[in-house]
């Protein structure tokens, strides 16, 4: 297909050609475009099926807010349902299909909803899979669950890459509009340290979809030159393909950064990366939304907002129609008819709800006053629009602008609401914003160009001074306020036919009058009933208008009916982006002891115990399980000797003219009197008398001890007597600082172990006589490597414990294992060995 | 006397890799001892370490350069850590040294030390480590105790794009395989 609708200009560079598929059929676009401004050069309007009803749908909106337009990208474990067209960055050779059909997307069996749709309303679950009750699980939910639900998962396993990272600034900008890059500009000439972060590809909000000037030159031109400036200072990162997606506590924003996603191959890099990022001041300019009008059957694919089809003609070089129309309550929309006029595009009809004026005189079009549209044509795409006044209106493309509804999502994050300002019929941020954020232009209610430059400007100087920079004294960009009258007009009354509100949802006017007439009043209980505002949008476009005809029909004002609570994230996040690397064995590290590798080689089985792996059993040759492993190594320890990494217990350094003291008042056994050289066991309770933890000390010299403790407690006893030191017992002077990696630490047990051992010591006699039951001894082994020896045992025999610095315990050598020549050993299964000493004397674990 | 002897390995087994002109490697010729400070003995233990390594005692979160390419970092109100050239007994030669002023626990063996130097360091660090590593927020000798990848760290920085980080020896696998996989995400 050719791009039949492409027209001139545009930012996007028609030096280079990319092809890509959307359900399989070849088409064109180039870099700039978007999967949906490039759908729509190809002439693509129907491009996905609705929720509930199944109706043909196409693009409605230019961003992130998109409804309708969502589609699945590229194929196999790859495929990623429900992206939005409108913010898909073309890449050579995408892959996208249509989603939510059975049969073709022409051709959708499950479009027959559409004539039960008197009997789908809202609450339609809740009443109609009541009874009987046993069909429930069996029947109703399987049903339920088949046709429900947008695009499919691959159901196999993810496999991009994703990442995470921490940012520092001084000022978060969010939003590279006009504001935010006059924000940035003058953060950034101050010398602060400066995030511009932006949802798009290119910086430069609705400067780039409008013809509006900036000192003298285009406002794209203005904000690439900008961009350029930005880019060349230090101190201000700029990143595009990021969207800011949350506000959290101490000025801390979450935003996920799209780093391959419009690329062909990601060539290993992770996908997406989610940034924490901590601010000192944070300055939302996040724009406006514009919302739509509710009219009857105002959901075809052709029916687009305003501002979008102008996003289309002047940034992407796009006429979404030949015979375009536009219906607006506001000034706004009128920009759309003069600027596809300007480029050549036939303006059939501007549709104004308002009895003034014309703004602007549009060759050949039929200038309506106080008009409203009252039904569309058009099965898989508009061909005319009927208005109150029974005229019909050919057009394939109709431009709806219901006036701008800003930004203020970032700003609700922390439980703030926001206030309503008549003038523009908006809610607009209210003063109880998240701590250190300040809002401007158009996400602030700003929605002129000069006034959103300027205010960006001052509370960028604003926020830099409060930091101490000197703000810049650079004059402010010029530009001109454009008109922006808006009128309160939110749906049409005339008409029997369904006018949508949420069309992701496919709610309707009646739905929300439904709700009302059936108690479900509170726009919390409207939202849950109807589903208004739900999925992938959130009710970006929907949610305004709904309230209004909640308010209408409670009689309330808007502002007392209120809006839903607004959460993150602002834009859909996926959830390999919070999992980040964090995956299979990368989910946590893990602590190997010294003998790791000599133990894997040697047929070990590990047992995770805490973030350790830890030896659990040795397995031989044509042994048939666990068990045979065990009662070798165990009858083998019994009759001999066996061998124990005991390195994962906990290791505490204990010093201090009062260590002593404080070790008798930490243990519930007394620890006063225990001379030097000697080891006791110990146990530690909590303040209910409950056991806390246990382990053995060793009083290495008068003001020197070294505690173990159990292996998943080491940490906590650790902060425990950390606590006790500094706050219970402050006057003692005792310190104590963790020693668990620095010794390899073995258990050498059984009725051979002293043989063992004299067989390593440098020089020590470790007779029963000189070196009794619960003595220990620093000391050299093998030849001058300093040693620890403790004469401690878990199974009550004839037993050690060895420790070497970490370094030097590495079994990976040969001359490990001569040690033992010549003496029958094994390692030594731990629970197995500590669950027959059960019987016969303390353990530890 | 036995018969064999033990020799001593580096966690990483000396690890040094480039990535694409930024550089990680395993410091194998450190030693780390830890001092602390007895109670109100703060003037006897500034002056034992003065005449020792002649330097005075850092303030938390700094380090001071000491004689004999030793390092002192503050870790907390009464407790420091002396990094310094590869010796038999460390915390042996600090305790002869210091006369009882402090009390010395060896801690060369708790710890792996690796260097991170080149343009990516910073970018690859900003991927894992949460502490903000501008030299205006943490200019060279200062340092700090922080997590990544649920490993507590000391991340000193030594100046330009060059980085000490120190993380507990057993999980040295795991530490080392952060830091690589986030020079191959950034590189």
């Amino acid at each position: 297909m050719s791009q039949s609708n492409r027209i001139d200009g545009g930012l996007i560079d028609r030096s280079q050609t990319l092809s890509f598929t959307f359900n399989g059929k070849a088409m064109q676009g180039h870099p700039g475009d978007t999967l949906a401004s490039a759908l729509l050069a190809n002439g693509q309007r129907l491009v996905g099926r609705s929720f509930k009803y199944h109706r043909p749908r196409g693009i409605f909106t230019a961003g992130s807010e998109e409804p309708n337009a969502l589609v699945q990208l590229r194929k196999g474990a790859h495929q990623e349902p429900n992206t939005r067209a409108t913010t898909v960055e073309l890449f050579r050779g995408l892959e996208a299909t249509s989603q939510n059909h059975r049969g073709s997307l022409n051709f959708d069996i499950m479009a027959a909803n559409d004539l039960l749709a008197p009997w789908l309303s809202a609450g339609f679950y809740y009443k109609t899979f009541m009874w009987p009750k046993a069909f429930w699980e069996k029947v109703y939910e399987p049903f339920i669950r088949a046709s429900a639900g947008l695009g499919a998962l691959s159901k196999v396993e993810d496999p991009d890459t994703y990442d995470k990272g921490f940012l520092h600034c001084d000022l978060l900008v969010i939003g590279a509009g006009p504001a935010g890059l006059s924000a940035a500009l003058a953060a950034g000439r101050s010398g602060a340290r400066v995030i511009l972060a932006d949802e798009d590809f290119t910086p430069g909000g609705r400067l780039n979809a409008e013809t509006l000037e900036v000192d003298g030159m285009a406002g794209s031109g203005w904000a690439a030159e900008a961009i350029t400036e930005l880019a060349s200072m230090d101190n201000v990162r700029i990143m595009p393909r990021a969207t800011v997606y949350g506000a959290y506590d101490h000025g801390i924003y979450g935003a996920l950064e799209r780093m391959t996603d419009h690329l062909a191959n990601a060539d290993g890099k992770p996908r997406q990366v989610l940034w924490r990022i901590y601010s000192k001041r944070a300055l939302l300019t996040a724009g406006a939304t514009e919302r739509p009008i509710a009219f009857p059957m105002n959901d075809r694919p052709g029916v687009m907002l305003a501002g979008a089809v102008r996003a289309y003609a002047n940034r992407f070089g796009v006429a979404p129609g030949k015979r375009v129309a536009v219906f607006t309550n506001n000034d706004d929309g009128w920009r759309t008819a003069t600027d596809l006029a300007a480029k050549g595009v036939e303006i059939t009809a501007v549709i104004d709800t308002r009895e003034t004026d014309a703004q602007a005189s549009i060759p050949r079009a039929s200038i309506v006053m106080g008009g409203r549209v009252v039904d569309t044509a058009g099965r898989k795409g508009l061909t005319s629009i009927t208005l109150a006044n029974g005229q019909t209106i050919p057009t394939d493309c109709l431009a709806v602008s219901g006036g701008w509804s800003p930004n203020v999502h970032l700003t609700c994050h922390q439980r703030g609401r926001p206030g309503w300002r008549e003038d523009i019929a908006a809610f607009v941020p209210s003063g109880d914003l998240p701590p250190g954020m300040s809002v401007a232009g158009a996400a602030n209610g700003t929605l002129t160009l000069s006034a959103a430059l300027n205010e960006g400007r001052a509370q960028a100087n604003e926020a830099v001074k409060d930091l101490g920079f000197a703000a810049s004294r650079k004059a402010p960009p010029k530009a001109e306020d454009e008109a922006r009258e808006t009128s309160a007009f939110w749906h049409v009354a005339e008409g029997k036919r369904r006018a949508w509100l949420d069309l992701q949802n496919d709610v309707t006017v009646k739905d929300v009058k439904q709700s009302h007439a059936e108690g479900f009043r509170s726009v919390e209980h409207l939202k849950r009933y109807t589903t208004l505002g739900m999925a992938t949008d959130q009710g970006k476009t929907a949610n305004i208008p709904a309230l209004a005809i909640m308010a209408e029909q409670t009689g309330k004002t808007i502002p007392e009916t209120g809006t839903t609570i607004f959460r993150p994230p602002y834009t859909p996040v996926p959830i390999g982006a919070l999992a980040g690397r964090s995956r299979g064995k990368d989910f946590r590290p893990y602590r190997l002891t010294p003998s790791h590798k000599w133990a894997e080689e040697n047929g070990a089985t590990f047992v995770e115990t805490g973030n350790w792996l830890r030896a659990q059993w040795f397995a031989r040759p044509g042994e048939q399980g666990w068990r045979d492993s065990v009662d070798r190594e165990v009858e083998m320890t019994r009759a001999s000797v066996g061998i124990c990494d005991v390195t994962t217990l906990g290791k505490i350094d204990i010093q201090g003219r009062d260590a002593a003291e404080f070790l008798n008042k930490i243990y519930a056994n007394g620890f006063a009197k225990l001379p030097v050289g000697k080891v006791r066991y110990g146990l530690m309770l909590r303040e209910d008398g409950i056991c806390y933890d246990d382990g053995t000390t060793a009083r290495l010299a008068e003001n020197h001890f070294v505690m173990t403790t159990t292996t998943a407690n080491a940490v906590l006893v650790f902060r425990r007597m950390e606590f006790a030191r500094q706050c219970l017992w402050p006057n003692l002077d005792v310190h104590m600082i963790s020693v668990t990696d620095g010794w390899a630490q073995y258990a050498v047990a059984g009725p051979n172990s002293r043989k063992l051992l004299a067989k390593i010591v440098d020089d020590f006699d470790i007779s029963n006589d000189v070196f009794p039951f619960m003595g220990c001894a620093e000391l050299t082994v093998c030849g001058g490597t300093p040693a620890r020896l403790f004469r401690i045992s878990f199974s009550g025999e004839l037993a050690y414990e060895i420790a070497v610095p970490a370094r030097y315990g590495r079994c990976d050598d040969p001359g490990a294992d001569a040690g033992g020549r010549g003496i029958r050993r094994d390692p030594l299964w731990h629970r197995s060995a500590w669950r027959d000493a059960d019987r016969k004397g303390p353990r530890g674990g | 006397m036995p018969e064999f002897t033990l020799t001593a390995k580096p966690f990483l087994g000396g690890y040094s890799r480039d990535f694409n002109g930024t550089t990680l490697t395993e410091a194998t010729d450190v030693s780390i001892t830890s001092i602390a400070q007895p109670l109100g003995g703060r003037e006897a233990l500034a002056k034992a370490v003065q005449s020792a390594w002649g330097c005075a005692l850092p303030t938390p979160g700094k380090t001071v350069e000491a004689d004999d390419g030793h390092r002192m970092f503050c870790t907390g109100p009464d407790s420091f850590l002396l990094t310094g050239p590869a010796l038999a007994d460390p915390a042996g030669d600090a305790a002869k040294a210091l006369k009882g002023a402090g009390y010395v626990t060896d801690q060369s063996e708790t710890w792996v030390t690796l260097r991170l130097s080149g343009p990516q360091a910073r970018p690859a660090l900003e991927r894992i480590c949460p502490v903000d590593l501008h030299p205006d927020a943490l200019p060279a000798g200062a340092f700090a105790r922080t997590v990544m990848e649920h490993l507590g760290a000391i991340v000193l920085a030594e100046g330009g794009d060059t980085f000490t980080l120190m993380s507990a020896s057993s999980s040295a696998n795991s530490f080392l395989h952060a830091i690589e996989v986030s020079l191959q995400n950034v590189g």
